[in-house]
């Protein structure tokens, strides 16, 4: 990867990171304000605002269930934070594809869920181990689902599959709706940063029945050093 | 309090259903929606004295259904929440109409506080927001 792409990757990796964590920040104040909601809701319970109640046991019990389901709620997006942070840990290490497609959605679905549109993750078949840089992969499916998300019309489903052959993978993003011919231009930097760290080739698939797809093939095995030094060799003083 | 009617929105489910039951243990009839579109809805079929109207919601945000309001049911006191307090949504929701601009977690004793300020003329939150 060359100096400029690395400063791209950079770049975009500090906008993405701010993007998320405002997008998991917000999910899990969500998660607080409804705890903070339900135990107001038990004290009064308790309380006796509801005088001569009979099922006052049945109803904390019941409360206690969604409270629980709240945590779990907060425990999720915690693991996701946890997970993107470890991303960038490494930038030549094996990674599992079906998981790491499944914490993209998983970090897409807020978006998702604010432009009101369904998110559908169809993991591999098969297992299938990558190597390579995953933030760098991360980022260019995330900004590739982004760009597909923003072109939803009517229908308002995008779906993001992944398949194996040979040495070479291939995901694609379709959308139940047509993509216009520069849906790509929305993900350019993402693009470009799969195509320096991955050597990623993507393809605007257009059909006549709409269903169109942004396809990005790349190797199993991400192409030349991994390193964060830039090709020139200039030592980059972020890194020791 | 207990001869108003509340409206309250928000697109988190679990948060409209406890806080709709905490005011029903209180006497307080109010009903809640998930949605603008909701909410929009809510407002054609019965008549209400304040709504509480979270600002980020999915497709009709809670600005968009407050510049309705203004405009079909002038009469409506409403009051704004939102997750991350924002001095632009604050900025724009007075401009549009908005009684009050709360920042979540809302305390509830302080929302109907708000509420009965609202109702009895008097603007701003129960820290005089």
């Amino acid at each position: 990867m060359g100096s400029d792409d690395h400063r791209l990757l950079q770049r975009e990796g500090v906008l993405f990171f701010g993007n998320v964590i405002a997008g998991l920040s917000h999910e899990l104040s969500n998660v607080f304000n409804i705890i903070n909601e339900m135990a107001g809701l038990q004290q009064d319970i308790v309380g006796g605002a509801q005088p001569g109640s009979t099922d006052t046991a049945d109803r904390l019990f019941e409360l206690a269930g969604r409270i629980k389901a709240q945590v779990e709620r907060g425990e999720t997006y915690n693991r996701y934070l946890h997970k993107l942070a470890h991303s960038v840990d490494d930038t030549g290490i094996a990674f599992d594809l079906g998981e790491t497609l499944e914490l993209v959605s998983s970090l897409a679905a807020r978006p998702a869920r604010l432009a009101r549109v369904e998110l559908v993750m169809q993991p591999p078949e098969q297992p299938v181990t990558l190597e390579g840089d995953p933030f760098a992969f991360v980022l260019m499916i995330y900004g590739s689902i982004g760009a597909v998300l923003s072109a939803a019309d009517s229908e308002r489903r995008v779906e993001v599959g992944a398949a194996a052959h040979d040495q070479a993978v291939r995901i694609t993003i379709t959308s139940a709706d047509s993509l216009p011919a520069d849906v790509i231009d929305e993900s350019a930097a993402a693009l470009r940063i799969g195509r320096a760290a991955w050597g990623m080739v993507h393809t605007l698939d257009r059909r006549p029945d709409a269903h169109d797809s942004v396809i990005l093939d790349l190797p199993v095995v991400a192409p030349g050093p991994h390193a964060t030094a830039d090709d020139e060799g200039q030592e980059d003083p972020d890194v020791t | 309090m207990d001869h108003l009617r509340l409206l309250f929105v928000d697109d988190e489910e679990e948060l409209v259903s406890a806080v709709v039951e905490r005011l029903e243990l209180r006497g307080i009839d109010g009903v809640g929606a998930t949605s603008g579109d909701e909410a929009l809805h809510l407002l054609r079929e019965g008549s209400f004295d304040v709504v509480i109207l979270d600002v980020k919601m999915p497709g009709i945000g809670g600005l968009e259904v407050l510049r309705t309001i203004s405009r079909r049911y002038p009469e409506i006191k409403v009051i704004l929440m939102t997750g991350h307090g924002s001095a632009k949504d604050n900025e724009i929701g007075r401009r549009l109409g908005a009684v009050a601009y709360l920042e979540k977690p809302v305390d509830l004793e302080d929302l109907l506080m708000t509420v009965e300020r609202a109702v009895n003329g008097e603007a701003g939150g129960p820290d005089g927001q």
